[in-house]
């Protein structure tokens, strides 16, 4: 890491720390929901930016593994040292099987996504009887182990700084592992990998299956700082709210999922305070990003700064 | 036992007409121009929404029909030549954006028509139930959206087989660059497809939205059904999207009947099983 990227990480860190003392709660728990959605949005680029799968379903983990976590917690008064295991482990075993779906590419894989999601909202939404129909599972306590509990929104923001730093160094690991250069080969070209010998459709597999465990664990925290989950997380416009966070900030990137959150969800937010219509304002974001920044905004800064350092080289 | 079998089996054949209205737009467009159109279902609500407007002041349910697919058709040649066109073949970009217009036009809806679940109204001969043999009762309505989807199934299978229009059409889903070099207006081509498209999906939402009803949130849920309808039949193919219709109509109807909590389970089945032995499809091909 060179010298003025260290210097940024510090003072990013040290903003985090800062943030519940001088932010107030709103920002705090802004900044909590940009780092839980940024965390979903990260699984979904793991196979977007490095694997070149659109994936559609994510909001199915992340609302299997949030529904797993309530009904254990709220209904069989299961501990949280249990339950939390429990729902990314559901979330991830409901991605062994939709990760059948990287047997097809292209265009025929995001519709399937998009079919599966449908499945699972379904569920979440008729089987009322144990999922709470729309009204979902309510009352979900902050979570605690071994009498340690967590007490406040504020101590909570922690905690999921905490999970989600780790999961960044680990998911940087990853993605610079042979591992994850194996899936940016095969997003270059599946059919050169393969005659290199990869078997490209396992590679994919378990990248589909490490993105569903990470999109579960999104789940958990999303369901421990709401407090509550119904039908609407598992919803088709998550999963594609998700994928455009990752775009809007820079696909690819490992910051750019967290970038792209805090910018969606940030401007619903303000745009929610005077007017009704969010939903159409996020069509316009979708269709602006698609048309004037489709690198996001780690791409827009690389392009800035590649204008302002060298232009030199821009001359013919 | 067996009536309710016989009922479900014309109720998932009449909601099959649906479906094939709104797939067969869907997959002609993906065909002939490889553009993925998630804005289909937006069109189909708001066609519906046109529609029952025009009911309402005219009292006439044809005029509905030609008025919601023909706005639709306006708007969605419009969408297709100035946001479309724009991403090229990039399928993940035309996600993207097409998500992105149906969320403004399911808005847009929702603040001019409001939250309500609306029927559109059915004229006064296709209300009321029709007495099948072995006294059982039917809604009209169904029984009538039977022949309507025959009906249009069969004008578009002869347009498509058996007009020149329709040969150039499968020449184009074959080999677009081909055509273009013949000599045929590929361009004045896909404004022609784009606009059947979309005037069948605004004209599947006047239809639809007398029996389903329309509200926010259905433009997504008939457009789930009209993906896996495609997914089945293979993207890009008019008989495809006929079998499809069929098998999922029919599951759908005998899902809601045996498993009503699981009904869209039972759609899961065979995407499920085709992408085990088909992953293309039943008569998809390699894009």
């Amino acid at each position: 890491m060179s010298g003025a990227r260290l210097v940024f990480a510090l003072f990013a860190l040290g903003a985090a720390l800062a943030l519940p003392t001088a932010g107030g709660p709103f920002w705090t728990g802004l900044v909590t929901q940009m780092l839980i959605f940024g965390l979903l949005a990260l699984s979904v680029d793991l196979l977007l930016g490095h694997a070149g799968l659109f994936s559609l379903t994510h909001a199915s983990f992340f609302a299997v593994s949030a529904y797993t976590v309530a009904i254990l917690q709220v209904r069989y008064a299961v501990p949280t040292a249990l339950a939390a295991p429990a729902g990314i482990f559901a979330g991830t075993l409901l991605g062994l099987v939709f990760g059948l779906a990287v047997r097809t590419r292209g265009v025929y894989f995001i519709l399937i996504t998009i079919a599966f999601g449908y499945v699972v909202w379904g569920v979440a939404h008729r089987w009322s009887s144990f999922t709470g129909g729309d009204n979902g599972v309510t009352n979900v306590p902050f979570p605690s182990v071994g009498g340690v509990g967590i007490t406040s929104h504020t101590q909570y923001y922690y905690l999921v700084l905490l999970v989600v730093i780790v999961c960044g160094l680990g998911y940087r690991i990853l993605i610079r592992s042979p591992f994850g250069l194996g899936l940016r080969g095969i997003k270059a070209s599946e059919t050169r990998m393969r005659s290199l010998g990869f078997r490209t459709g396992l590679h994919l597999y378990a990248a589909f299956v490490l993105s569903a465990a990470l999109a579960s664990l999104a789940g958990v925290l999303y369901v421990y700082y709401n407090r509550f989950v119904n039908p609407v997380a598992s919803a088709f416009p998550i999963s594609v709210e998700a994928a455009l966070m990752a775009i809007v900030g820079g696909s690819g990137t490992i910051i750019g999922p967290f970038l792209g959150a805090g910018v969606v969800l940030g401007l619903r937010n303000w745009v929610s305070s005077f007017i009704e219509m969010h939903h159409a304002i996020m069509g316009v974001v979708f269709i602006a990003t698609v048309l004037w920044a489709p690198d996001g905004l780690v791409g827009l800064a690389g392009r800035l700064r590649s204008r302002l350092s060298k232009p030199a080289e821009r001359k013919p | 036992m067996m009536t309710s079998a016989l009922l479900q089996a014309i109720n998932g054949v009449s909601l099959a007409s649906l479906l094939f209205l709104l797939a067969s737009g869907f997959t002609l467009s993906f065909g002939l121009m490889r553009v993925v159109n998630m804005a289909h279902g937006a069109y189909y609500l708001l066609g519906g929404y046109i529609g029952l407007s025009v009911a309402q002041k005219t009292g006439s349910f044809t005029l509905a029909i030609v008025a919601g697919g023909a706005a639709i058709a306006v708007i969605g040649y419009f969408i297709d030549r100035f946001l479309i066109r724009r991403t090229g073949e990039n399928h993940l970009a035309q996600v993207l954006l097409t998500v992105g217009v149906a969320f403004v036009m399911g808005d847009v809806a929702l603040h001019v028509w409001g939250g309500d679940n609306l029927r559109v109204p059915v004229p006064v001969f296709l209300r009321g139930p029709v007495v099948l043999p072995g006294d059982i009762y039917y809604p009209m309505y169904r029984f009538a959206l039977i022949f309507f989807g025959l009906l249009a199934a069969a004008a578009l299978w002869l347009l498509y087989k058996k007009t020149q229009i329709g040969a150039v059409v499968r020449a184009g889903v074959d080999d677009r660059e081909q055509v273009n070099a013949t000599g045929i207006n590929v361009d004045r081509l896909f404004v022609m497809v784009s606009a059947l498209a979309s005037f069948l999906a605004g004209m599947a939402g006047v239809v639809g939205g007398a029996f389903l009803t329309l509200y926010p949130g259905a433009e997504w849920e008939i457009l789930v059904y009209a993906l896996v309808v495609v997914i089945v039949g293979g993207l890009g193919s008019l008989e495809g999207a006929m079998i499809g219709a069929l098998i999922v109509g029919l599951l759908d109807a005998y899902g809601r009947w045996l498993l009503p909590e699981f009904s869209y389970f039972v759609l899961f089945g065979p995407i499920a099983l085709l992408m085990l032995f088909r992953p293309r499809g039943l008569f998809g091909r390699e894009y």
